[in-house]
C-alpha cells in the first residue's frame, strides 16, 4: 500500500500533462478536468482515510532504501493538507469556466492548475529536502503560467516581480541546502532530524536553519519578505487568485511548521522567540496593509499576511495547544482565503470594477452573494462558532500558557482590524443606494457564488463541528512535537 | 433552556417564507408567538421557592465547550425582560412597521438577535457565552443599519460593531485568561474557584479585559458614544435592544463575576468610579440633545452607570437596588422609546425644538409620557416604581465598606454628592423630554404631518409597561422575595433581605431625594440661561471625535504606512528583503557561535584555479558595470565558461560539456533576440542609494561567504554519497554514478525538473500566442 503516497502527486500530474494535448478542445477539456479532479479527489479522500486508520505511508520511490533514495511520506499533517488542496481544486474548477476568457482556457489553464496542485501536493508530501526544492519549482512555475496568462500589461508588470522575488529565494534554497548537505551529510528531512539531534544544533546549523527559515519566510509572505504578495495576487482571474491565496503561501508556512518541529528544535530559545516576534510584525503590518486601500482584490490579498502571521505564532509558542492551533488556522486559512477570493471575484465580475467607491446598494441585486460575504468575514475574523475561532481560540490558548500577554493583545487587537477591513467591504458595496441603471445578471451571480458556499460549508463545519476535526488536529499537534515517530516511520531503525 | 433558544433561531429560518404573505397578514404576528411562549415559559420559575437549575449539553467536549446553561435569579431577571419586552417590541412593531417594508430582514434579524440575547444570559460556559455574546453585535449591526440606505445608519452600525467587537475581543482574551487559570470553561465553577482567580497575577488583566467587554457593550463612558448613533435603528429596536436588553449585556457580565471581582480592592473604584461618572455625563448631555430619541440614548447610557455604579458599590442594598433597577428601567425606558416612536410616526419628526403642546393632540402618549419620565425622574410618588430604585441607589451610595485604597476613599466621599448631580441631570432631562413635547405652544406649520392619537395597537405596548411602572410603585413587594431576592443572590451569592416601603422616615435619602427634585425644577425653569455651558464643556472635547479620528486615521495613516514601502520598485523590495536576511544571519551566526573555519582539510589550490577564479569573480562584477548590453552578454558567458573550465580541472567532463552547451545556448539565445531586448538604461539613482545598494549586496556576499565556509568546516557526518558510489553498479546497473544519480537514484526530482521545463514551455507559448492574437486584433 505505500504506493498510496505517491498518488496525490501522479494523478494531477497525468491530467495536466493530458489536458495539453487537447487545448483547443474547449467542452471535452472541461468536462475532463472536472471529472479528474473528482477522481483525483475521491483518491486522495482514500489515502487520507488510509493514513488516519493506519498511520504515515511511506514510499521510498525506486526501491532506493532510505535515507539514500527520495523518500515519500503521506503522514497525518501532510495528507490533511493534501485533502484541503484538493477541496480547494474542487470549488475552483468549477468556477473558473465562469470567469476565464475562452482563450485562457484554450492556453493551457487546465494543465497550470493541475501542475500547480501536483507542486503543492509533493511539497506536502516529499520527504527529502531536495525534492521539496523541486516541488516549489513546479509550483512556482506553474503559478508563473497561471499568472501571466491573459497577457495583459499589469500582469506581466506584476508578475516580473513576483517571478524574480521567488527566483531569488529559490536559489537562496538550494544554497542553503548545499550547505546544510554540507554539515549533516545528507538531504533526507528524517535523517537530517535524527543528525543536528545528534549534535544538538551546534555551531554553523542554527544559521542554516534561520537562511531555511527566510527562503520559507518569503513563501510565506512574512514581516519583512512579503513585499512580493498583494499586488500580483490581484492581476490575474480571481480564480487563478484564489488558487494562490489558498495556495502558495501555505506550502511555506507548512515548510517552516514540518522544518522547525521536526529538524531543527534544540536552539528554540532564540530561533523560536525570533519567529515570535515576527509573527507580531506580520499580524501588524498585513492588517494595516489590508485597511490601507479601497481595492477589494488588494484587501483580500494583503489580509493573507497577517493570516500566516497567526499561524506562525503557534510555532514561535510551540506548545501542543499552540501547534494545534496553528494546524487548526492553516486549514480555515486555505477554504476561507479561496472562497473569500472566489468572492470577491464574481464582485468584481459582475460590476467590471475593483474599486470600492464605485459600488454601493448590491444588496438589492445579489443577496446571496452578499449574505456569503458577510458569513465569509465573520469566519475569517474568527467570530464563533466558525472555523476561524477554534484556531484562534487555540493559538491564545497556547500562548497565555507561555504567559505571552503582549502577543495576545495584538492578536485579539488584529482580529478587530480584520474584521473592519472585510465588513468594509460588505458595507460599502453591499449596503447604500441602489443603482437602479445595473442591469443585475442574478443567475450568474448564483452560479458564481457556489462554489464558495461549498468551501464555506466546510469552514461552518471545521467550526461548529470540531469536535469531528479537533481531536484529529490534537494528534497532528502531537505528533509534530514528538519528531520521533516521523523518524523512526522512515528510517525504521 | 436550551429549547428556548433554538426556538428564535428556528423561526427564523421560516421568517422569510412568513414574509412573502406580508401584504395579507403582518409577519410581525407570526413572530410575536416566539417571545411570548418563551416568556410564559419562564414565567413559572417565579416563585419564593425558586432554586437556580442547570442543562448541560455536550458540544466540542475536547475542547471543553458545551451547551451548558444555568438559570438562577440573574439569568431569570434577564430572560424575562429579553422575552417580556421583546413581546411587547415586537407586537408595537407591527404596527409601526408598514408591510411595504422588508419585514422579512427585519425580523430575522430579530429573532437572531432574541436568540442571542436569552444564549448570553443563561451561557455558563465562558465560550459559548462569548459566541452569543458577538452574535448580539451582529445582529444589532444588522438592526441598526436596517435602513442602509442612510449613510447616518451605515456610520451608526459599523460604529456600534466595531466598539463592541473590540468589547467582545477584549473579553475573550480576558476569559480565554480565567480559563487558563482555572482549567474549567464553566462560570459557576470558576466562582468556587475564586481563591485560585484572585491570587493570580493576571488578576489586573483579567479584570481589565472583563471589564472591556462590559463596559463597551453597556455603553459607559468613554465608550458609550456608540448608543446615540446607534438610533438610526427602527425605533422597536432602539426599544428593545438599545435600552432594556443587549445595553445591559455589560450590567449582566459585571453581576456575573462579581462574587469574584468584588473581593479585589479595585473593582469598586473602577466600576463604580467608571458608572458614576456615567451617570454624570449621559445625564449632562442628555440636557443638551434635541432628538427625542437622542435625550433617551443619553438617558439610557446614564441610568446603566447608575446601576454600574451599583454593582460596583457591591453591598447588600446596593446589589437589590442594582436589580431593582435594572427592571424599573426597562419598564419606563421602554415605554418612554415607544411614546418617542409614536410621537416620530404621527408628527414626522423627533425634533423637540419643533414640538410642542401635543398634549391635546395625542392624550393617551402624553399620559403614558408623563408617567414614565416621572419613573425615570425618580419622583417621589407612591405609585412610580423608578423612585423605589433611586431611593436605593441613594442608601447604597451612603453606606461604603471599608477599603484600603485611597482612592476608592475618595470615591467614596465623592459618591453621594456625584449620585445627588447626575439625578439633578436626570430629573432636567426627564421634565425637558416630557413638557417640551406635550406642554406649550404647538407648532402645528413645522410638523411634517398633521399630528393624531397613534392607533390603539400601537398603544398597547407602552400602557402595559406603565402599567408595569404604576403596580411595581404601588406593590412594589410583589417582584421582591418572588423575584428580585433571588436575583440579588445569585448576583451576590448570599441571602438578601430588603423590605421596600414608601416611606422610611426624614432618612438622608429622602433628603436628596428633595434636593433633587427642587434643584432639577429651578434649574430646568432657567435652562436657557446656563446652556452656554455646553459650548464650553464638552466643546471640542468629544469623544466622538476620537473615534472618528481613529476609523479615517486608521484608514489614512494605513495607506500613507503601507505606500512609504510597497512603493512597486523591485529593487527596492529585494534591498529589504536581503537587508533583514543579512542583519539576522550576521547576528545569529555570532550569538549561537556558528563561525569556524578549518584549513586542514583543503586540497592544493593551483595557479590555474586561482586565475579561472579572479577571472569569474572580475566577469560577474563587470557585467554589472557594463554600459553596453552586448557587452553585458558577453561577460555574463565569461562567468558561464569560466565555471565549465572548473569541472574540467576538477576532472567532471560531463558536467563541462553540459555547462557548455547551457552557456552556449544562452548567448545565443540572448544575442537572437538582441534586437528587441531594451537598452540598458543608466540610473539616475543618487550616489547615497547606489552606496546602500552596495553595501546591501557586499555584505549579503561576505555573509554567503561565512556561512560557506563554516559550512565547510563542520562536516561532522559521513556523507549518503558513498553509498552512491557502492550501489551505483550493484543496484544500478551502470558505471557513471552522476547518470544514475539522475534517472533512477534521485529519478523524481528529474522527472520533476523536466515537467517544470515543460511547464515554462507551455507557459511562454501561451504568452506569447495569446499576447500576439490580441495585439492582431
Amino acid at each position: 500500500m505505500s504506493n498510496l503516497a505517491v498518488l496525490p502527486i501522479v494523478m494531477p500530474l497525468i491530467a495536466g500533462v493530458l489536458l495539453a494535448f487537447f487545448h483547443n478542445k474547449l467542452p471535452l477539456v472541461r468536462t475532463l478536468a472536472k471529472v479528474l479532479t473528482i477522481i483525483n479527489f475521491l483518491v486522495v479522500l482514500y489515502v487520507f482515510y488510509y493514513v488516519i486508520n493506519n498511520g504515515s505511508v511511506v514510499l521510498e520511490t525506486g526501491g532506493w532504501i532510505a535515507p539514500y533514495g527520495i523518500i515519500l511520506v503521506a503522514d497525518i499533517f501532510s495528507i490533511t493538507l493534501v485533502l484541503t488542496t484538493n477541496i480547494i481544486a474542487l470549488a475552483t474548477v468549477f468556477y473558473a469556466p465562469l470567469t476565464l476568457s475562452k482563450k485562457q482556457e484554450e492556453f493551457y489553464f487546465y494543465s497550470f492548475f493541475f501542475l500547480l496542485i501536483t507542486g503543492v501536493s509533493g511539497a506536502f508530501i516529499t520527504g527529502d529536502l531536495f525534492n521539496l526544492f523541486v516541488f516549489f519549482e513546479v509550483l512556482l512555475m506553474a503559478s508563473y503560467g497561471l499568472i501571466v496568462l491573459g497577457g495583459e500589461r499589469v500582469q506581466l508588470r506584476e508578475s516580473i516581480k513576483y517571478v524574480l522575488i521567488n527566483l531569488f529565494s529559490s536559489m537562496l534554497f538550494v544554497t542553503t541546502v548545499a550547505f546544510l548537505y554540507s554539515v549533516v551529510g545528507t538531504v533526507n528531512m528524517a535523517q537530517i532530524a535524527e543528525r543536528v539531534g545528534e549534535v544538538e544544533q551546534k555551531g554553523v546549523l542554527t544559521t542554516i536553519a534561520i537562511l531555511l527559515f527566510f527562503v520559507f519566510g518569503t513563501k510565506a509572505a512574512l514581516f519583512p519578505l512579503y513585499y512580493w504578495l498583494p499586488k500580483p495576487y490581484t492581476v490575474p482571474n480571481p480564480v487563478v487568485s484564489a488558487l494562490f491565496g489558498a495556495l502558495l503561501t501555505k506550502v511555506g508556512i507548512y515548510s517552516i511548521i514540518r522544518i522547525f518541529t521536526l529538524i531543527f528544535v534544540y536552539q528554540t530559545t532564540f530561533t523560536h522567540d525570533l519567529f515570535l516576534w515576527i509573527a507580531v510584525f506580520t499580524l501588524i503590518f498585513g492588517v494595516i496593509g489590508a485597511l490601507s486601500t479601497n481595492n477589494i482584490k488588494l484587501i483580500i490579498a494583503y489580509n493573507i499576511i497577517p493570516a500566516v502571521g497567526f499561524m506562525l505564532l503557534g510555532v514561535g509558542i510551540l506548545n501542543e495547544t499552540a501547534v494545534s492551533g496553528t494546524v487548526y488556522y492553516l486549514v480555515h486559512d486555505m477554504l476561507i482565503k479561496a472562497a473569500l477570493f472566489l468572492l470577491i471575484g464574481a464582485i468584481v465580475h459582475l460590476t467590471g470594477t475593483t474599486d470600492l467607491k464605485k459600488m454601493g446598494g448590491l444588496i438589492h441585486h445579489y443577496p446571496l452573494l452578499g449574505w456569503m460575504l458577510f458569513l465569509a468575514a465573520l469566519i475569517l475574523a474568527g467570530i464563533p462558532p466558525f472555523s476561524g475561532f477554534i484556531g484562534k481560540l487555540l493559538l491564545l490558548q497556547g500562548a497565555l500558557l507561555n504567559g505571552e500577554i503582549l502577543v495576545v493583545i495584538i492578536g485579539l487587537l488584529s482580529s478587530l482590524l480584520i474584521l473592519f477591513s472585510v465588513m468594509k467591504i460588505f458595507i460599502r458595496a453591499f449596503w447604500g443606494e441602489e443603482n437602479k441603471e445595473i442591469q443585475p445578471n442574478r443567475k450568474m451571480a448564483n452560479k458564481l457564488t457556489i462554489p464558495a458556499i461549498f468551501l464555506l460549508f466546510f469552514s461552518v463545519l471545521l467550526g461548529v463541528g470540531a469536535e469531528l476535526f479537533y481531536p484529529g488536529v490534537k494528534n497532528i499537534s502531537a505528533y509534530l512535537l514528538d519528531p520521533e515517530i516521523y523518524i523512526q516511520s522512515v528510517l525504521k531503525e | 433552556m436550551l429549547f428556548t433558544i433554538i426556538i428564535p433561531l428556528l423561526f427564523a429560518i421560516f421568517v422569510p417564507a412568513f414574509a412573502k404573505w406580508k401584504d395579507k397578514i403582518h409577519t410581525g404576528y407570526f413572530v410575536l408567538l416566539v417571545p411570548l411562549s418563551i416568556f410564559i415559559y419562564y414565567l413559572q420559575f417565579i416563585g419564593e421557592d425558586f432554586q437556580p437549575i442547570s442543562a448541560s449539553y455536550s458540544w466540542i467536549p475536547s475542547l471543553m465547550i458545551s451547551l451548558s446553561f444555568y438559570l438562577d435569579g440573574l439569568s431569570l431577571l434577564f430572560v424575562l425582560l429579553i422575552s417580556g419586552i421583546g413581546t411587547l417590541v415586537t407586537f408595537y412593531s407591527i404596527y409601526y412597521l408598514h408591510k411595504s417594508e422588508r419585514l422579512g430582514s427585519f425580523y430575522v434579524y430579530l429573532l437572531l438577535f432574541m436568540a442571542a440575547m436569552l444564549g448570553v444570559v443563561l451561557s455558563d460556559n465562558i465560550f459559548v457565552l462569548y459566541t452569543f455574546w458577538e452574535l448580539t453585535s451582529i445582529s444589532s449591526f444588522l438592526l441598526i443599519g436596517y435602513w442602509h440606505h442612510r449613510a447616518a445608519s451605515r456610520y451608526g452600525a459599523l460604529k456600534s460593531m466595531m466598539i463592541t467587537v473590540f468589547g467582545g475581543l477584549s473579553m475573550l482574551g480576558g476569559l480565554i485568561l480565567l480559563n487558563v487559570i482555572t482549567g474549567t470553561t464553566s462560570i459557576q465553577a470558576m466562582i468556587q474557584q475564586k481563591d485560585i482567580i484572585l491570587e493570580s497575577p493576571y488578576l489586573p488583566i483579567i479584570m481589565t479585559f472583563i471589564f472591556l467587554g462590559a463596559f463597551t457593550k453597556s455603553a459607559q463612558f468613554p465608550f458609550h458614544i456608540w448608543l446615540p448613533d446607534a438610533m438610526e435603528a427602527p425605533t422597536p429596536v432602539s426599544a428593545y435592544l438599545h435600552s432594556a436588553t443587549m445595553v445591559k449585556a455589560g450590567i449582566f457580565l459585571i453581576a456575573r463575576f462579581l462574587p469574584i471581582f468584588v473581593l479585589n480592592e479595585w473593582f469598586f473604584v473602577v466600576v463604580s468610579g467608571i458608572g458614576i461618572l456615567t451617570l454624570c455625563w449621559g445625564s449632562f448631555m442628555a440636557v443638551r440633545q434635541t432628538d427625542l430619541k437622542g435625550i433617551l440614548a443619553f438617558s439610557t447610557i446614564s441610568q446603566l452607570g447608575l446601576i454600574m455604579s451599583l454593582l460596583g458599590i457591591g453591598t447588600k442594598t446596593a446589589i437589590f437596588a442594582a436589580a431593582f433597577h435594572t427592571l424599573n428601567h426597562a419598564t419606563f425606558k421602554g415605554s418612554l422609546f415607544m411614546i418617542a416612536g409614536i410621537v416620530d410616526h404621527e408628527t414626522g419628526t423627533r425634533d423637540i425644538r419643533k414640538l410642542g403642546g401635543l398634549m391635546t393632540l395625542l392624550p393617551i402618549s402624553a399620559t403614558l409620557a408623563f408617567f414614565g419620565a416621572f419613573s425615570m425622574a425618580g419622583m417621589p410618588l407612591p405609585f412610580l416604581n423608578g423612585f423605589y430604585s433611586k431611593e436605593m441607589f441613594f442608601d447604597a451610595t451612603l453606606e461604603l465598606h471599608d477599603n484600603p485604597l485611597v482612592g476608592a476613599q475618595l470615591l467614596g466621599q465623592a459618591i453621594p454628592y456625584l449620585a445627588v448631580i447626575g439625578s439633578i441631570f436626570t430629573f432636567i432631562y426627564s421634565m425637558y423630554l416630557v413638557f417640551g413635547t406635550f406642554t406649550g405652544k404647538a407648532k402645528l406649520d413645522q410638523l411634517p404631518k398633521k399630528p393624531h392619537e397613534a392607533p390603539l395597537g400601537m398603544l398597547v405596548s407602552p400602557i402595559l409597561l406603565v402599567i408595569a411602572v404604576i403596580v411595581i410603585g404601588l406593590f412594589p413587594n410583589l417582584v421582591n422575595q418572588s423575584f428580585l431576592a433571588h436575583t440579588a443572590e445569585a448576583i451576590s451569592g448570599y441571602q438578601i433581605e430588603k423590605n421596600i416601603v414608601f416611606w422610611q422616615g426624614f432618612i438622608p435619602p429622602l433628603f436628596m431625594s428633595i434636593t433633587v427634585v427642587v434643584l432639577g425644577a429651578l434649574l430646568y425653569v432657567t435652562r436657557k440661561k446656563w446652556s452656554k455651558v455646553y459650548t464650553v464643556i464638552p466643546g471640542n472635547l468629544s469623544f466622538n471625535r476620537v473615534y472618528d479620528k481613529i476609523i479615517v486615521g486608521v484608514e489614512t495613516y494605513s495607506s500613507k504606512i503601507t505606500n512609504s514601502y510597497m512603493n512597486g520598485s523591485l529593487r527596492r523590495y529585494i534591498a529589504l528583503i536581503m537587508t533583514m536576511i543579512v542583519v539576522t544571519t550576521f547576528v545569529t551566526i555570532f550569538a549561537t557561535g556558528g563561525f569556524q573555519i578549518k584549513t586542514d582539510d583543503l586540497a592544493e589550490v593551483s595557479y590555474a584555479e586561482i586565475f579561472v577564479a579572479v577571472t569569474m569573480a572580475l566577469a560577474a562584477i563587470g557585467t554589472v558595470f557594463a554600459r553596453n548590453k552586448i557587452a553585458a552578454i558577453l561577460i555574463l558567458g565569461v562567468v558561464g565558461y569560466g565555471l565549465s573550465l572548473l569541472f574540467v580541472i576538477y576532472r567532471a567532463p560531463d558536467l563541462a560539456l553540459t555547462q557548455l552547451v547551457v552557456e552556449t545556448i544562452t548567448v545565443a539565445l540572448f544575442l537572437l533576440c538582441f534586437y528587441h531586448l531594451p537598452n540598458l538604461r543608466k540610473t539616475d539613482d543618487t550616489i547615497g542609494i547606489k552606496l546602500t545598494n552596495g553595501i546591501i549586496a557586499t555584505s549579503f556576499g561576505t555573509m554567503m561567504t561565512l556561512v560557506a565556509i563554516s559550512a565547510h568546516s563542520s562536516k561532522w557526518f559521513p556523507t549518503i554519497s558513498d553509498y552512491y558510489v557502492e550501489t551505483s553498479y550493484k543496484l544500478g546497473g551502470g558505471d557513471n554514478i552522476v547518470n544514475i544519480i539522475l534517472v533512477d537514484m534521485r529519478g523524481l526530482d528529474t522527472l520533476f525538473e523536466i515537467t517544470v521545463l515543460g511547464i515554462a514551455a507551455l507557459a511562454i507559448y501561451g504568452m506569447v500566442k495569446l499576447r500576439g492574437e490580441k495585439e492582431g486584433e
